[in-house]
């Protein structure tokens, strides 16, 4: 298995909160890994440091690496292009103003494609991908953030979608979407494992038993335990806060 | 359409038939002195010289709000809030935007109406930049501030480079408070030159109908208006409260 991402004792500071403590951890190509824990357990910290975002909140220190293919990433002059090698599915849809076709051919544009028949396929295959275009096709030019909260979060999807990226993070993605969508969304996720590595942080354990491959345990900034979803979902993971947290006698 | 949305609009509407027809009647300059619906028959020449003079600061304003838009994204997108440069600029502004408009108002009236020899277009024109200036610098920053880091970060996020996320991002969603800003400097400008004209009258020209404080209809028009720009400006800003 080919080793996608490598975290080597990652610690993160907001300011004077350490949100990471040094975790370690390696994720293989095209699979999803889920990362379940508690709130405040350093989850979503994790995700902004992959994708460099972090930068933009004030006062943050970020120790230890996060290697992608073998190369640091803050290392990557490129930080832009670095961004569009990763999707980044948030748990609340943020409403860009802009069309849902805008929205979805934002990330695309903005790397240089002009031409329209491109974009119109772009933007039909991430729409289908996301179970969102067969609401939206007739009313592509209407805002984005007229959109049901649930239809809005499948529009970030197919944006996340939209440039191509060789990375998914989902963090919560099922917090504002109904039951039913939720299962078309994971089972797009099912097959989009085959074109890209996923990374799904979920506050559903079930969903991360559905879907992952592989699972870690988040709590309080550590790394608990990462294994086979069958190992921390069995009656015996290794750490007894993994089994309390699952079986919901947590806290 | 809520009502609170038809009145907002409608006001916009009033607001921009009578800035244009003020705009037009300016803009014919010495007619509209001479017809007397807005102003008196009483006025002089030296009263549409100073008309004039006001009517010449209007392309001088609008330049001066597109350069603290722009100075205003500058700040706040560009320059690190710790860094030297901001610093000084952020200072400068602050320490200008305190100074009570009321101070403009004198400045404006000694430099127009008191010290004809001394007011040049240029002291004129710099009055009133001073006075617009600050207020739509900050009420702007403000504005940038108020756009929600996750907006940012979702832009970022998709790869696009700052200029995109500007343009596309920051920029929409702070449009309606940074027209509120704008419409607050037009106010204030607007009651500025109802003042100007005030003193004016009641200084270098004694009407002949003998009323020594009389008011000339351009002033009520002026000031009309900077109620109506207040009113348009605290409707904006309660605008980016609902959305
Ligand atoms: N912008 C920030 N400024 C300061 N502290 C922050 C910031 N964001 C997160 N933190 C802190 O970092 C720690 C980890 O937060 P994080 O959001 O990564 O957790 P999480 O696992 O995603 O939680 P949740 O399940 O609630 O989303 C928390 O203690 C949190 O208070
Ligand atoms: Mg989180």
């Amino acid at each position: 298995m080919k080793t996608k991402i490598q975290v080597s004792d990652l610690k993160v500071h907001y300011g004077n909160i350490q949100a990471l403590n040094g975790i370690s951890f390696d994720v293989y190509e095209n699979e999803i890994l889920g990362i379940i824990g508690p709130a405040q357990s350093g989850k979503t910290t994790l995700l902004k440091v992959i994708n460099r975002t972090l930068e933009f909140a004030q006062g943050t220190t970020v120790e230890g690496s996060v290697q992608l293919d073998g190369v640091d990433i803050y290392s990557i002059r490129d930080v832009h292009g670095l961004r569009r090698r990763i999707g980044m599915v948030l748990p609340l849809p943020v409403g860009l103003p802009l069309s849902i076709y805008d929205n979805v051919a934002f990330a695309p544009r903005t790397a240089g494609m002009r031409k329209k028949a491109e974009l119109d396929e772009i933007v039909e295959r991430c729409l289908q991908q996301a179970a969102l275009w067969d609401e939206v096709k007739d009313r592509l030019d209407s805002l984005g953030t007229k959109l049901s909260g649930g239809q809005q979060q499948r529009l970030t999807i197919a944006r996340a979608l939209s440039h191509q990226p060789e990375i998914l993070c989902l963090d919560e993605f099922s917090i504002a979407v109904d039951p039913i969508t939720t299962m078309r969304i994971e089972d797009v996720l099912k097959t989009l494992k085959d074109e890209m590595t996923i990374l799904l942080v979920t506050n559903l354990v079930q969903q991360a038993k559905r879907l992952a491959n592989r699972t870690a345990f988040m709590l309080n900034g550590d790394l608990i335990e990462i294994d086979d979803t069958d190992v921390i979902f069995s009656d015996n993971p290794a750490s007894q806060s993994t089994f309390d947290y699952i079986t919901g006698n947590f806290g | 359409m809520k009502r609170s949305e038809l009145i907002f609009q409608s006001i916009a509407l009033i607001t921009l038939a009578v800035a244009f027809i003020l705009f037009w009647n300016f803009s014919k300059g010495v007619s509209f002195v001479e017809n007397g619906t807005l102003f008196d028959a009483t006025v002089t020449d030296s009263y549409s010289v100073l008309q004039e003079n006001l009517n010449r600061m209007i392309p001088i304003l609008l330049g001066a709000i597109l350069f603290s838009v722009a100075i205003a994204f500058y700040l706040e997108e560009y320059l690190a809030r710790t860094s030297w440069k901001y610093q000084i600029i952020a200072r400068q502004i602050a320490i200008l935007a305190s100074i009570p408009s009321l101070l403009y108002g004198i400045l404006g009236t000694y430099f127009f109406v008191f010290k004809t020899e001394f007011g040049s277009f240029f002291t004129h024109a710099l009055t009133f930049v001073l006075l617009v200036l600050p207020i739509t610098i900050q009420s702007t920053q403000r504005a940038i501030r108020g756009v929600d880091i996750s907006v940012r970060e979702a832009a970022y996020a998709l790869g696009a480079k700052r200029r995109h996320v500007i343009v596309h991002h920051v920029f929409p969603h702070a449009f309606s408070t940074i027209m509120a800003g704008i419409f607050i400097a037009i106010s204030r400008t607007l009651a500025i030159s109802a003042l100007i004209i005030v003193v004016y009258v009641w200084t270098e020209h004694t009407p002949q109908s003998g009323d020594p404080f009389h008011i000339p209809g351009s002033v009520i028009v002026l000031l009309l208006l900077s109620l109506l720009s207040s009113v348009l400006s605290s409707f904006l800003e309660a605008k980016t409260n609902w959305s």
